[in-house]
């Protein structure tokens, strides 16, 4: 028989028929005769190694033009982008337009993101996988860690003030809080302050009593006074600033998640209109939120990879050296072979280690501020001007970074003003 | 040379009589091969479903839409307020209020205007929508025994009314006349929650709380409450 090329284009040597035995079945080859042992051998090595290729080849990326706009490349990321990063650029794309004034475009956005957070119970077989020994974690839904969620509902929560919802404002404020309530550490337990402080407004503003949440606030505050409620403020300017925390992998195989935190130039904010000048520490720190969480449970599977990969790399090691050095140094075939045989298994290990995927997900949320504060006015009705200074350690303004707005003031509900130290400016509120 | 019939594994046939014997124990490169052999099928068989399982996508095909009755619980589900709550509440409430004596007995069908329900939970809702279907239920089962107001509606009335007034748009009726309705009840509600949240898993409980209220003497006439309570876990992934 001649060899023949089959349709993808590969060699195939013709097997030919073991000679039939005395009770008329196929017979083990021949003693000296292992011509078929090693044509199939063979073939399931190449079997192996052409599943082993196409196994490790990742799926093709989605292929997405980014602008470097947020506000086009988000949506674009959204539409076409993975799946399990959808929570992600919903976020980002969410910020990015609440920073721009566009709190039409951050509405839904993040309306759908806390729809993805709030379903996330029960079996996710996404989830599942991303906690097997050859999945990585990043294959999992992204949702962010706790600090990234409380802040998702901290924003929905502004526009649902900003739209006269002040209890479902409340009820983002107290969700936020709800989602830093299992801190490994109990002290860090919803240790927020802002989403408590603005709990009792809301509460405060329809009628009811506030000073639980406001005493929860204040025992949580750290270098900030928080003031007493003033229900007739109508202006409640929230304004954040500084670089927000940036995560990144440690141990030896990337299977810690930890947490770097950048230094801010702007240590806090002075609003000016008129003759107001109102001065505005942070009441959180998003970086302190990221570090105080504590253990996570999918660190302890992360761990567990990494013992894995390594315990198998090395046996790994010990067996193909071993094997290959036993190999060597014999003259006896049959030992060379048994060599030969744990240095296969020794290599089949190095592929199980190599094909482990300790590796933390680092996704992250990173426009982010580290610091958020509130302040609020009573200012009359109609359009006022409202300058936003941002200041650095020293207390001193930042020039580049003054921001400018203008406010329609409204006579029927409170407004609500967003600043960021990377807002657009001018801008209209 | 005599060949056997079958060749066992067991057997120990060496290639060459002067080997397969090594410090006592036999050798057969025979099963080394099928040693080998075995590992390498087995390697193949573990890059195929690693293979399969890296290209893996929930769902490839998507899920077809499922047509749901409101009042079951779905495959996506979360511990807040979600539409088979929102059934189950409403109904309750709408068969509550139709049983009591003010509604039951009134010798005029009484008027109700809907004031939007206060929200204590830690779930942003939808308000609107229980006192909605509070309102369609009663007016579908009780006979035309209740009377609402479309308060929600009064900037377009009002328009209409001046129109009418103006002489714009002809009317059916003296337009000069006063003819919005006042209430005689307002039915209102809270929902409040509370939420545990621990290693073992979310808990939260929800007390829909509704009453109907006489505009008059502000007094409440009827009250009723409905409480769900709700707990579920995320992947280990996700904690």
């Amino acid at each position: 028989m001649e060899p023949h090329t089959n349709q993808t284009g590969v060699v195939i040597n013709p097997v030919r028929p073991r000679p039939p035995t005395a009770t008329g079945r196929p017979g083990k080859p021949a003693h000296g005769r292992c011509c078929g042992v090693r044509v199939a051998t063979g073939g399931c090595a190449l079997l192996g190694a052409v599943l082993l290729v196409a196994g490790c080849a990742t799926p093709p990326a989605a292929k997405v033009a980014l602008t470097g706009d947020l506000l086009v490349d988000g949506p674009n990321l959204i539409a076409h982008g993975p799946a399990r990063d959808q929570v992600l650029w919903q976020y980002r794309t969410a910020v990015a337009a609440l920073r721009r004034g566009q709190f039409e475009v951050a509405r839904p956005l993040l309306d759908a993101a806390l729809a993805r957070l709030q379903g996330v119970y029960g079996p996710d077989s996404e989830a599942r996988k991303s906690r097997g020994l050859f999945q990585r974690e990043s294959r999992k839904t992204f949702i962010g860690e706790p600090y990234e969620r409380s802040m998702a509902y901290v924003y929905r929560g502004i526009i649902y003030w900003r739209d006269g919802e002040l209890d479902n404002a409340r009820a983002c404020f107290r969700s936020a809080m709800f989602e830093d309530g299992d801190a490994e550490n109990q002290a860090y337990q919803g240790d927020w302050v802002l989403p408590d402080y603005l709990d009792g407004l809301a509460t405060v503003k329809l009628g009811g009593d506030g000073s639980a949440a406001l005493q929860r606030a204040r025992a949580h505050a750290r270098n900030v006074l928080l003031p007493d409620y003033q229900p007739r403020a109508n202006v409640l300017c929230l304004v954040e600033y500084g670089p927000g925390p940036q995560k990144y992998r440690a141990g030896t195989y990337g299977e810690e998640l930890r947490f770097r935190t950048r230094r801010s130039e702007v240590f806090s904010a002075t609003l000016k209109t008129g003759a107001i000048r109102q001065f505005v520490a942070p009441c959180d720190d998003l970086n302190f939120q990221a570090t105080t969480r504590g253990g996570r449970v999918m660190d302890h599977v992360l761990a567990n990879k990494a013992v894995f990969k390594h315990t198998t790399g090395a046996a790994g090691d010990a067996a193909l050296f071993g094997g290959l050095a036993t190999a060597a140094l014999s003259r006896d075939r049959t030992v060379q072979g048994v060599g030969l045989g744990v240095a296969l298994a020794g290599l089949l290990a190095k592929g199980f280690s190599s094909a482990t995927t300790p590796e933390a997900d680092i996704r992250q949320w990173d426009n982010l501020p580290q610091f958020i504060s509130f302040a609020s006015l009573q200012l009359p009705p109609g359009s006022q001007v409202l300058t936003v200074e941002f200041n650095n350690g020293a207390g001193a303004p930042l020039p580049s970074l003054t921001k400018t707005i203008n406010v329609n003031v409204r006579a029927d509900r409170d407004t609500v003003v967003f600043v960021s130290d990377s807002s657009t400016t001018p801008e209209n509120q | 040379m005599h060949r056997p019939k079958t060749w066992l594994v067991s057997e120990v046939r060496p290639c060459s009589p002067e080997r397969g014997r090594v410090a006592g124990v036999n050798f057969n490169p025979l099963t080394i091969m099928k040693t080998i052999r075995q590992l390498t099928a087995g390697l193949a068989l573990i890059a195929l479903v690693a293979g399969c399982a890296s290209r893996g996508v929930k769902n490839p095909s998507g899920v077809p839409v499922t047509r749901m009755n409101a009042d079951e619980q779905g495959f996506v589900a979360g511990t807040g307020v979600e539409s088979q709550d929102l059934v189950a509440v409403t109904d309750k409430m709408a068969r509550s209020i139709l049983g009591i004596q003010a509604i039951a007995t009134a010798a005029a069908p009484p008027i109700i205007v809907l004031d939007p329900v206060e929200n204590k939970t830690r779930f942003p809702i939808n308000k609107d929508i229980f006192l909605t279907r509070i309102r369609t239920e009663l007016i579908k089962k009780a006979g035309g025994r209740v009377t609402f107001l479309a308060r929600d509606r009064m900037a377009v009335l009002e328009k209409e009314r001046n129109l009418k007034r103006e002489g714009a748009v002809t009317a059916a009726s003296n337009p000069q006349a006063q003819e919005f309705a006042g209430a005689d009840y307002f039915l209102t509600g809270t929902l409040e929650g509370m939420s545990t949240r621990t290693a073992a898993g979310t808990s939260d409980y929800i007390l829909y709380t509704f009453q109907l209220i006489n505009a008059r003497t502000s007094a409440i006439v009827w009250e009723d409450n409905a409480e769900i309570k709700k707990q579920g876990l995320e992947d280990a992934a996700y904690r």
